[in-house]
């Protein structure tokens, strides 16, 4: 099995503690202020009040359920790459891109994903 | 040599140096832009307004910072830091001088696909914590074009890894010794450049961030060091897919052979770097300022329905083309 360089745990570590202490230093420079009052309310630009959040349709969650089983495919595929042969990557590909590319514009085509 | 391993993470090639390369990306992309608007960009704070990104990041810095009401504390907080952290992590694995990077791993490339996708949610998160009206409905869109372009973007960077049969940024950078992969998968590459384009919410694909439409997008209600931070870490992020892109499609710092002594090869290395990583950033400039904004709608179709076909076809002529 293969060493691992510390560095690959401890420099992402070094730069989020490093990052961390230099945002709180800097921020001694400028003011905070927080509390309640017009000042502290969510900017309108104007417009009336409009919702605080934002209403979704439900297309949005079947969208969603989609990207996930292709993120996993995405992932997937992306671990293929140490097979032996280029046949079962290939083979996955093409059956999963397929299946999963004829559902999305089946989903796109009748209207499902509207925003 | 600890030492000079954090001095390397921290200052160079490392953390201090993307960042100055960051404020010169926003510099170069401001007087790219001017230029072809038939405007000046930015003239004073240095040599031709080169220092005026820094000037706007530490005068905001100096402004004050103010918490909404209804905001999450916590993540109000820690979130810019958090956000600034994902392209300052993922530019340790880029090689520089050679084909080594500062830090390296046998599946760096994986690591650095889960630094993209941290990046984007936690811009949504900011979004969300912020608590407000545009903010809200700009993390919507956020999170909806994330599912448009996150898959061929994954698709693109894992061609090169095919072609190199490695998940290590520096395997992938050895592997081009002979010829870029950009020759081998153009349409990875132009991929990669797309969806990067909508990692950095740049035209066409500025949707969440419409000034026109939703105000600053989820940034409205961040003011002084929050909103430096995150202005900054956009930039990083500019340059840290730029970096990514020169490594996967066009050898990284990898080009002639003028030395036989190895610390001048790195340092001419090192400027082949440097000169690659601005031309993909001088293409995007481009690209960015030509283009106009699209729908939400329309931005999504044109992922789900081109860009990640077109994905997947070259990664399948790739495999096929290297049978064996």
């Amino acid at each position: 099995m293969p060493s691992l360089d510390p560095f690959v745990i401890a420099g992402p570590i070094l730069i989020v503690v490093a990052d961390i202490i230099v945002y709180v230093a800097v921020g001694k420079i400028g003011t905070k202020s927080s509390g309640t009052g017009n000042k502290y309310q969510p900017f309108t630009g104007g417009e009336e009040q409009i919702p605080a959040r934002g209403t979704y349709q439900s297309e949005l969650f079947v969208f969603a359920a989609l990207f996930m089983v292709v993120e996993a495919f995405a992932l997937i595929l992306a671990g293929s790459f140490a097979s032996p042969t280029n046949l079962y990557p290939l083979l996955f590909l093409a059956g999963g891109g397929g299946v999963i590319l004829v559902i999305t514009w089946w989903l796109m085509l009748v209207g499902g994903v509207r925003f | 040599m600890i030492a000079t391993q954090i001095a390397e993470i921290l200052l160079f090639p490392g953390l201090t140096f993307f960042v100055w390369v960051a404020f010169l990306f926003d510099w170069l992309d401001r007087k790219t832009s001017a230029r072809m608007q038939s405007r000046v960009g930015p003239l004073v704070a240095g040599p031709s307004g080169v220092l005026q990104p820094v000037a706007d990041f530490f005068k905001l810095i100096s402004k004050e910072e103010i918490i909404p009401e209804f905001a999450d504390k916590f993540i109000f907080f820690l979130g810019p830091p958090l956000f600034f952290a994902a392209p300052a992590i993922g530019i340790i694995f880029i090689p520089v001088f050679g084909t080594a990077a500062i830090v390296s791993n046998e599946y760096d490339l994986l690591f650095v696909l889960f630094i993209i996708a941290f990046s984007a949610l936690m811009a949504a998160f900011l979004g969300y914590a912020a608590a407000g009206r545009w903010s809200t409905i700009a993390m919507g869109r956020l999170i909806v074009q994330y599912t448009g372009y996150e898959i061929p973007l994954i698709i693109a960077l894992i061609t090169p890894a095919v072609l190199a049969h490695s998940l290590s940024i520096g395997g992938i950078v050895l592997a081009q010794q002979s010829m870029w992969y950009i020759a081998y998968a153009p349409l990875s590459f132009m991929v990669f450049i797309v969806s990067a384009l909508a990692e950095l919410e740049k035209p066409p694909f500025d949707i969440p961030s419409a000034k026109t439409e939703i105000v600053g997008g989820w940034m409205t209600e961040f003011s002084g060091r929050p909103l430096a931070y995150i202005k900054l870490t956009k930039n990083l992020s500019y340059a840290f897919l730029s970096a990514l892109a020169v490594s996967l499609f066009l050898g990284g710092p990898l080009g002639p052979v003028l030395f036989s002594d190895a610390i001048l090869q790195a340092s001419l290395n090192f400027i082949y770097f440097v000169a690659k990583l601005f031309v993909v950033g001088f293409v995007i400039f481009v690209i960015r300022t030509a283009l106009a904004r699209i729908k939400i709608d329309q931005a999504v179709r044109f992922f789900w329905m081109i860009i990640t076909p077109v994905s997947l076809i070259q990664l399948a002529f790739i495999m096929l083309v290297w049978w064996k």
